[in-house]
């Protein structure tokens, strides 16, 4: 299980980015997770919890967006019938071979900074 | 409250070591591959028979991540091949900091073919570059006909996928057109081989294919 290692990347990604002095806190991340990136997504979510639980990001949220794989069709384009775990043998349209596009993101979106007296539930409302 | 939108690579740091040594490798005209598979089906064994067959003809390294123990590179260097041994002692996947300490470690000087035996796992290797050329799956016969869609993650990225331990055929059941069929529906362009290093079938289509891979790397190196 590796996902420590993928929730510390993203920590050390959140601290690089040029947050502006007063709000060096992280206070909400959003990270896309592919279903083809080898990394399952609530066992990441514990893993962050884990390592935010003490120290200057506490209670620092993490959301994941899932991103699903693709199969397309050369003639037809993506094949809308596909279920994300299942596999299509062949285009239900015109019986032609398959190619599996995407579900390897693994990548960091969007950072919310906050100063370390801020109220994070302040920004939950706003939401 | 300051947000900040910035679509990276979460793994951005092992991807730029990665890059680097594959800059190297690639200066170097060295072939490198990532080899993956669940514990026991026949990583040292292959490298162990691989090494046997083309040790004369091709300068070969390896380096062999093991969450424990040295074992298999006494094997491997018994068998001819020079190998560093990485010990993660608990991490279940190598990356390209650890590869890239050891192969300096090693001074092997030029190699034709680096081989990383990874840590046996399915799972968390394939989210990892290691600045190799391409990553290489085996199946033993032994692990079950329905294990590709199992573990898409791998079987979707790695350009080469090993049915192993074919000798064994005859008393398991696994059916070769199935895991074939299932590989090739998450790899359309996977190169998919049966062999078994105990008996030698398949070895020399194995050796052929890497033959090949190397010269086709070669062919893009500087002249020295």
């Amino acid at each position: 299980m590796h996902e420590l290692s993928v929730a510390t990347a993203l920590l050390e990604r959140c601290e690089n980015l040029d947050a502006e002095p007063g709000a060096t806190r992280v206070a909400r991340v959003r990270v896309a997770v592919g279903e083809l990136s080898s990394v399952d997504p609530e066992l990441l979510r514990l893993a962050w919890e884990a390592l935010v639980a003490d120290g200057p990001h506490r209670g620092a949220r993490l959301e994941v967006d899932w991103c699903p794989a693709r199969q397309t069709c050369a003639a037809c384009g993506e094949v809308r019938e596909r279920q994300p775990g299942t596999w299509l043998r062949l285009c239900p349209n015109c019986g032609a071979p398959l190619r599996v596009a995407g579900g390897d993101e693994l990548d960091l979106l969007q950072v919310e900074f906050a100063g370390p007296g801020e109220s994070l539930a302040t920004e939950e409302s706003r939401c | 409250m300051l947000s900040t939108e910035a679509r990276q690579r979460i793994l951005e740091e092992n991807e730029a070591a990665a890059r680097e040594l594959r800059e190297r490798f690639e200066h170097e005209g060295t072939l490198v591959v990532d080899l993956i598979s669940a514990p026991g089906s026949g990583k040292t064994a292959l490298l162990e028979e691989t090494a046997r067959r083309l040790g004369r003809r091709l300068r070969l390294g390896c380096v062999v991540g093991d969450v424990a123990t040295e074992r298999d590179a006494a094997r491997l260097a018994a068998a001819g091949l020079p190998t560093r041994q990485i010990v993660t002692g608990g991490a279940c996947h190598l990356d390209a900091r650890v590869v890239r300490d050891a192969v300096d470690a090693a001074h092997f000087g030029p190699l034709d073919v680096l081989f990383v035996e990874n840590v046996g796992n399915l799972v968390c290797p394939a989210a990892y570059a290691l600045g190799e050329d391409f990553k290489i799956v085996l199946l033993s016969v032994t692990e079950g006909q329905d294990k590709p869609f199992k573990y898409p993650g791998i079987f979707s990225r790695a350009k080469v996928a090993l049915v192993t331990k074919a000798d064994l055929l005859p008393y398991v059941h696994f059916d070769v057109a199935v895991a074939r069929d299932e590989i090739q529906v998450l790899n359309g362009e996977a190169r998919v081989l049966l062999l078994s290093s105990t008996s030698g079938v398949g070895m020399d289509a194995w050796c052929d294919l890497l033959l090949e891979q190397f010269e086709a790397k070669r062919g893009l190196a500087p002249t020295p």
